[in-house]
């Protein structure tokens, strides 16, 4: 066990560094002042509500559009034809685009991503209490799991998103009334389809997921520092047992407990 | 959500101003852009032969597409039995609503819904399908115009039509029974409690044989008072009653407002009771009716009416309940005052005060004041009765004053500035002058025998200035020659400076309008569709109504076959229908669509179906298919590209021969390359 002055460091270097940059974290014994102790207690609940609000982000993101399409034709010179996609469906001028679509044999919009948008729910719950256990259990070496699995959500919609727009465009009704080649609509940005102008683009759900993912980085760049401090960090496995659980953890927080001698 | 489109929007506009200041500020050009500008348009008058006034004209009534007109003209459409809706100051034509007349483009009374409206308005068992529609009402609140339903009156039969302003269609047609014509009519009371019709050539009540010997004694006039439920958007029949009138011809009616709320009046002509009889060698009713100096203005309190109605003191004759003039008499409800010969026009002022009528063989307009009449009337002072014992009171004192403006004025309506405009038939002018201070303004030669005359919202409580339109009769000279049936001719006038101009001719080629109303744009909400399934005259969704994938012919009953079908963009569905000979064919069709505009039409061959499917509305047709045969049904509105691909088959086939499938369906042809699923739209889920 490292003496608890080792990582007594950088205080002066990375204060003049500026405040815009997360604080190094001084990992200290905890002093009968309290002040060191409060830091650590500030950092480990900050972590906490990070991620906890980072996981709300994603639950609201629920009832929030992900993405936005526009269609511009002639025919619909008001504001065109829009469709909404959430994680749980699509709504806007659906039936008007299905119409469309038929000409050129597209299945129907509702049967895009049926699996998906059913357990839309599910697996946002399922991914919070995964990204909550593993902020509370990471150890050293997996500081930046949580975020990673997190990034998931947005960066699997687009995916998921894209994979439907490709099979949709593909998988024409060799029937149709007019016979295109097979294309994917675009996702980002614009694109034209016969006599329709196409704009894509994301939308505030989206848009919150991202924002929960990079709440997540940063959480996971205090983490990182706080187990590059941590006394543990030489002994330190896949599980800390210091932070938030464990034996070591109490009140206090890592470093804490040894040196009661002091 | 759009902001970041409307983002984009903004910058690229930015973009785009920012080019044009640049070039603008770009010191190289001359001055003179402008000049080559006015320079080009004058060059555009010589050639065109237009003076600046033309072009002013032009100016103030061109209106770019893609904007909108202020107002909008409901016009009577004459004998076409049509309503017309134009635009102002464009004079545009925006449609032509079908009211007593099949009107084919709307699928008006060709098998769908919609016959019953006009199969159920004939006379005596018989089918009318043309009218002469006279007066367009819109409906009120609080005696100004509110935008939801308007009124029109048929004179030839003596009907009243109600159009729904929220779709523009036809949705009701009473008929009365009790008289052989109209005129007075459609107007409104203040808040539309009671729509006033009255007749106008006397006749039994009832529509009876009676010698024309006994004219005076069992000939009458009426005003129905049509009561209107504006929840249900139709007028209530049950609820509605009339007054019975003596045998003066009465003409036009108004409805009181404001201080004279509750009481209505109908002017009269040929008080004289002539009955004509040239071939017996007596005069023609022309100077028959034209021998009185002084014909009759009717004054009725209807609310006083009401009441007496309430209480019972009717016959009732045909179903409605009538009080008799001799009640309404003795009741303070009746009472006439002279009204100076051949009088035409009764227009209440915006006040509520004043009462104006014209005269088609006098030169004033004669301005009746409420008051006076009203305290006339309380003090029961009469200057006696006439032959039916029904009270008359002073024309000189129930009149302010009145104002001379000319030959043969007729009807009069009014601005925001205390302004009043009469049209005048012989001089073929509008007259303006100040209903006020009974002063003769200004004279406007139109074009030609001007009959009513309209202002914006100019007959309600708060006119709103700025046009006139003088519904001329003739037009003569204005237009090329089309025939010698030569079109009317509505000529719109700028009223906002010193003097009257003439802004436009617009011909009307479809009859002759009569009366017409302007109401600003932005007090009228119509629909863009309907909810999928809409009866437009029930109401609410047809219980026949199908849905995308629901689609089914029913022959369960036997001789019946009901098709419940769709149509959306490009197919029918069922696409192909095989009743036997002798079936009565049931269409339940509903259109699926909803975008705005796109609009499908159904016909059968033979059959003299014809349909307009909206997006969302529901329509039902029935048809027997009496004679064998093979007919095609298709779309008649170019609603797609593949629009003339939205057919299919009525197949017929002979009493007796058994159907070709077990479906009822006649299965594809062998050759034939596999087609796409018949229910191509259907979800494929």
């Amino acid at each position: 066990m490292s003496h608890p002055s080792e990582v007594h460091q950088g205080n002066g270097g990375d204060r003049a560094g500026g405040g815009r940059k997360v604080r190094h974290l001084e990992v200290v014994p905890a002093t009968k002042e309290g002040r060191p102790l409060g830091r650590m207690l500030a950092t480990r609940w900050g972590i906490l509500g990070a991620t906890i609000a980072a996981l709300g982000m994603f639950l609201y993101s629920i009832r929030l559009p992900w993405w936005h399409f526009w269609l511009f034709a002639p025919q619909y010179p008001r504001k065109g034809l829009e469709l909404v996609v959430s994680l749980t469906g699509v709504s806007g001028d659906v039936a008007e685009v299905n119409e469309i679509n038929h000409y050129i044999g597209m299945k129907h919009l509702e049967d895009a991503a049926v699996f998906e948008r059913q357990i839309a729910f599910g697996a946002i719950v399922a991914l919070g209490v995964i990204v909550l256990v593993l902020t509370l259990a990471e150890g050293k070496r997996f500081a930046a799991l949580s975020a990673t699995i997190a990034a998931g959500l947005p960066l699997g919609f687009v995916a998921d998103s894209w994979w439907w727009l490709r099979r949709f465009g593909h998988e024409l009704d060799a029937h149709a009334a007019v016979k295109i080649k097979a294309f994917t609509p675009q996702m980002f940005g614009g694109g034209k389809i016969g006599q329709f102008e196409t704009f894509a683009t994301p939308e505030t759900g989206f848009y919150l997921a991202a924002g929960a993912v990079l709440i997540l980085a940063i959480a996971s760049y205090v983490r990182s520092r706080v187990c590059a401090s941590c006394a543990k960090a030489a002994t330190c496995g896949a599980v800390c047992t210091s932070l938030f659980v464990g034996p070591g953890a109490g009140l206090a927080g890592p470093g804490s407990t040894p040196p009661k001698e002091t | 959500m759009n902001t970041r489109l409307a983002v984009r929007a903004l910058a690229g506009i930015a973009l785009v101003i920012g080019t044009v200041v640049a070039a603008a500020c770009a010191p190289q050009k001359p001055k003179g852009a402008d000049l080559g500008a006015s320079q080009s348009i004058k060059s555009l008058m010589e050639k065109r032969g237009l003076s600046e006034a033309d072009v002013e004209a032009a100016l103030k009534t061109y209106v770019p597409g893609g904007k909108y007109d202020d107002y909008m003209i409901f016009a009577s459409g004459g004998q076409s039995g049509q309503v017309l809706v134009m635009g102002v100051p464009s004079m545009r034509l925006l449609k032509v609503i079908g009211v007593f007349t099949p009107e084919p483009w709307q699928g008006y009374g060709y098998g769908g819904d919609s016959t019953a409206v006009i199969d159920g308005a004939g006379q005596s068992g018989h089918k009318i399908t043309w009218a002469d529609v006279h007066h367009p009402n819109l409906s009120e609140s609080k005696g100004d115009y509110d935008g939801q339903y308007l009124f029109v009156n048929d004179k030839a039969n003596a009907r009243v039509a109600v159009v729904d302003l929220a779709d523009f269609n036809t949705k009701q047609i009473v008929v009365n029974p009790l008289v052989s014509s109209d005129h007075g009519g459609a107007f409104v009371t203040p808040d539309t409690d009671y729509v006033i019709e009255t007749s106008q050539y006397p006749a039994p009540l009832g529509r009876e044989y009676v010698p024309i010997d006994q004219y005076k004694d069992k000939y009458r006039g009426l005003a129905m008072f049509w009561k209107f439920d504006r929840k249900k958007g139709r007028i209530d029949p049950a609820q509605s009653w009339a007054i019975e009138l003596p045998p003066y011809t009465q003409d036009l009616a108004d409805a009181g407002k404001l201080g004279s709320d509750g009481w209505a009046f109908i002017n009269s002509f040929n008080t004289e009771m002539a009955v004509g009889g040239t071939l017996e060698g007596k005069p023609p009713i022309e100077s028959g009716a034209s021998q009185n100096d002084m014909d009759y203005l009717h004054v009725i309190n209807w609310k006083a009416a009401e009441k007496l109605v309430a209480e019972g003191k009717t016959t009732t004759i045909k179903g409605f309940r009538v009080l008799s003039m001799q009640t309404a008499a003795e009741n303070g409800v009746l009472t006439l005052i002279g009204e100076p010969k051949s009088p035409h026009g009764c227009d209440v002022t915006p006040d509520g005060k004043d009462v104006i009528v014209g005269g088609k063989l006098d030169t004033h307009a004669t301005v009746y004041n409420f008051d006076k009449i009203k305290a006339l009337i309380d003090a029961k002072k009469y200057d006696g009765k006439d032959v039916y014992g029904i009270p008359i009171l002073s024309f000189k004192e129930s009149i302010r004053g009145q104002v001379e403006i000319g030959l043969g004025p007729l009807h009069t309506v009014f601005d925001d500035k205390g302004m009043a405009y009469t049209s005048v038939f012989l001089d073929s002018a509008v007259a303006k002058w100040d209903y006020k201070n009974l002063k003769l303004i200004e004279k406007l030669p139109v074009h030609y025998n001007i009959g009513h005359i309209m202002a914006a919202e100019g007959d309600t409580v708060s006119p709103d200035g700025h046009y006139v339109v003088a519904m001329n009769k003739m037009s003569i000279d204005r237009f090329t020659g089309v025939g010698p049936l030569y079109p009317q001719n509505f000529q719109l006038i700028d009223t906002d400076g010193d003097k009257m101009r003439i802004l436009s001719d617009t011909p009307i080629g479809i009859g002759e309008p009569h009366y017409s109303q302007m109401i600003k744009i932005d007090k009228l909400k119509p629909l863009k569709m309907y909810p999928v399934g809409t009866n437009i005259y029930q109401g609410g969704i047809d219980p026949n109504a199908t849905v995308a994938g629901k689609e089914r012919i029913d022959r369960s009953k036997p001789g019946v076959v009901d098709v419940y079908m769709t149509a959306i963009r490009s197919h029918f569905t069922p696409d192909r229908i095989e009743v036997e000979e002798g079936d009565v064919v049931n269409l339940h069709i509903t259109s699926l669509e909803q975008a705005e505009d796109q609009t499908h039409g159904f016909t059968i061959n033979m059959y003299n179906v014809d349909l307009s499917l909206e997006p969302g509305k529901h329509e039902n047709v029935t048809f027997k298919a009496d004679l064998p045969g093979v007919y095609p049904m298709y779309c008649t509105e170019f609603c797609s590209a593949l629009h003339l691909e939205m057919a299919g088959y009525v197949l017929v086939r002979p009493k007796g021969t058994p159907a070709p499938g077990a479906s009822g369906s006649a299965s594809g042809s062998a050759s034939a390359a596999p087609s796409a699923a018949p229910n191509a739209s259907a979800p494929k889920k």
